[in-house]
């Protein structure tokens, strides 16, 4: 068929028109794209008794432990971005969202990863936001969100454990030390635990509103339910650790690891 | 001078007055005064009696003092109206120092009750023997007023931060504040949800202790997002 020359002009225009739209709108998003997302990134020598305070606003923070003697820390600030000034005072590294975004009403998500030596002490904080922690083997592991968020703790073997969240879910995979202290608080939620089976600790697991607590190995010895089921008080093996978990409207679980 | 010295002596000495004039002067001036002494009477030398010289001056002091208006007659010493013997005291003493003791442990406990469970205690069982007798009597709080005094005073913790949580609302994202809301709200089902029961059976321990936990909670989230 043959086409008259006009209407093949006005296609070659339209073409060129769509073509000139779409790498138009292309770099338009890529533009927006690289102003919403800022990055941080910064990395710090550790020694021994190394510890990482993180306080954060909104945004999920995963912390990870590796073989390395050096605190690694990533962030992608989400626009509004936030101002982010880790402080070294001697080896504790100090994040503090907040107090850097003091007065600032808007602040958009900081989402860390951070890795630290496993040995590292960690206490990570949160007002809205996911908190994992992954392979730590110290002193204390301490996880809050104020609000919303759930808190994962995956092959943590400290001795000094703390989880609390308003609602969300609490997941802790780690062993129990003797003479450790864990505890987790949620309002609303789930609580698991993923212990080995034997593990010697004291226990006192409170479900006030759903009063599901399941203990599965752990059930039956020296455990016992009072307050009509709402509460579980015992030992396992000797007791050298001791258990508190509380959820106000949730589940308690322990799984074996 | 006197003939005290023997005979060496004197020798020695005699010889030194010979050369030392300031000494042989001394030693002329001391011999006048001895044979001036020697000369005088021997009544004139004899002292006054001593009583009657004490007793003479005493009369003059006696007489130079006004005398004072007689005081009355000192109280004879009252009689005690209870004696103890040493065992009596010591157990008194020990009887004081262990009813304060007691008191001490039960106030602090009173005042730590909610961070300080035993875990081996269950519903019912958190208050001792001794803290339910001593709040029979009057002496310790009740669990209830115990309670209730200490939720007005997380109520007014709440009531202060609640303050500045919404001074600063309006400034954060709706994200946010839809999450504030909603969290708050959780808390807030909770602690009417324990009320409630509480209404009901004021003696149940586990509540009472879960809602003063969910103000915590309630106190905590206000005061973290009074910060933003």
């Amino acid at each position: 068929m043959h086409l008259p020359d006009p209407f093949i002009a006005s296609r070659a225009v339209r073409k060129t028109t769509i073509l000139l739209l779409t790498s138009v709108v292309f770099f338009m998003l890529f533009a927006s794209a690289a102003y919403t997302q800022k990055r941080f990134s910064k990395t710090y020598p550790a020694g021994d008794g190394v510890r990482l305070d993180l306080l954060n606003r909104t945004g999920t923070v995963t912390v990870e432990g590796w073989n390395r003697p050096e605190i690694n820390i990533t962030a992608s600030l989400e626009a509004p971005a936030a101002m982010i000034q880790p402080q070294d005072l001697s080896g504790h590294i100090v994040v503090n969202v907040v107090k850097d975004n003091a007065g600032r009403g808007d602040v958009g998500n900081v989402n860390f990863y951070i890795r630290v030596p496993y040995y590292a002490m960690v206490d990570i904080e949160t007002r809205i936001g996911n908190l994992k922690v992954t392979s730590i083997r110290s002193a204390l592991v301490r996880a809050h969100v104020s609000a919303e968020g759930d808190i994962e703790l995956t092959n943590v073997m400290s001795t000094g454990v703390s989880a609390e969240n308003v609602s969300g879910d609490i997941f802790f995979d780690g062993e129990i030390q003797p003479g450790g202290y864990y505890r987790f608080t949620s309002m609303q939620g789930t609580i698991n635990l993923r212990i080995p089976f034997p593990s010697n600790f004291k226990l006192m697991a409170t479900a006030p509103s759903t009063r599901s607590i399941n203990l599965g190995y752990f059930s039956g010895g020296n455990m016992r339910a009072v307050g009509d089921g709402r509460r579980i008080v015992g030992q396992a093996g000797d007791g050298s650790a001791d258990i508190r978990i509380t959820n106000q409207r949730g589940t308690i679980a322990f799984i074996r690891r | 001078m006197d003939s005290d010295l023997d005979e060496v002596a004197a020798a020695a000495v005699r010889q030194h007055l010979a050369v030392c004039e300031p000494c042989a002067k001394v030693c002329e001036e001391l011999a006048a005064i001895i044979d001036l002494c020697k000369s005088q009477a021997p009544n004139e030398l004899v002292p006054p009696n001593p009583d009657a010289l004490w007793c003479r001056i005493n009369n003059i002091i006696e007489s130079e003092i006004k005398p004072e208006p007689a005081l009355p007659p000192p109280p004879e010493p009252r009689r005690r109206l209870w004696r103890f013997t040493l065992p009596q005291l010591a157990s008194a003493v020990l009887c004081v120092a262990l009813v304060s003791s007691l008191l001490t442990v039960i106030g602090i406990r009173n005042y730590l009750r909610p961070e300080s469970d035993d875990v081996s205690s269950g519903a019912g069982e958190s208050q001792s023997l001794l803290e339910k007798l001593m709040s029979k009597v009057g002496l310790a709080d009740t669990p209830q007023k115990a309670r209730e005094r200490r939720l007005a005073q997380q109520q007014a913790a709440i009531e202060y931060w609640d303050r500045r949580v919404r001074e600063r609302k309006a400034q954060w994202n709706a994200v946010m504040q839809e999450k504030f809301d909603k969290n708050l709200n959780i808390i807030n089902e909770s602690v009417n949800d324990y009320q409630r029961i509480l209404q009901k059976n004021p003696d149940d321990e586990i509540t009472g202790e879960m809602l003063d936990s969910a103000m915590d909670e309630k106190m905590q989230l206000l005061r973290e997002f009074a910060e933003l």
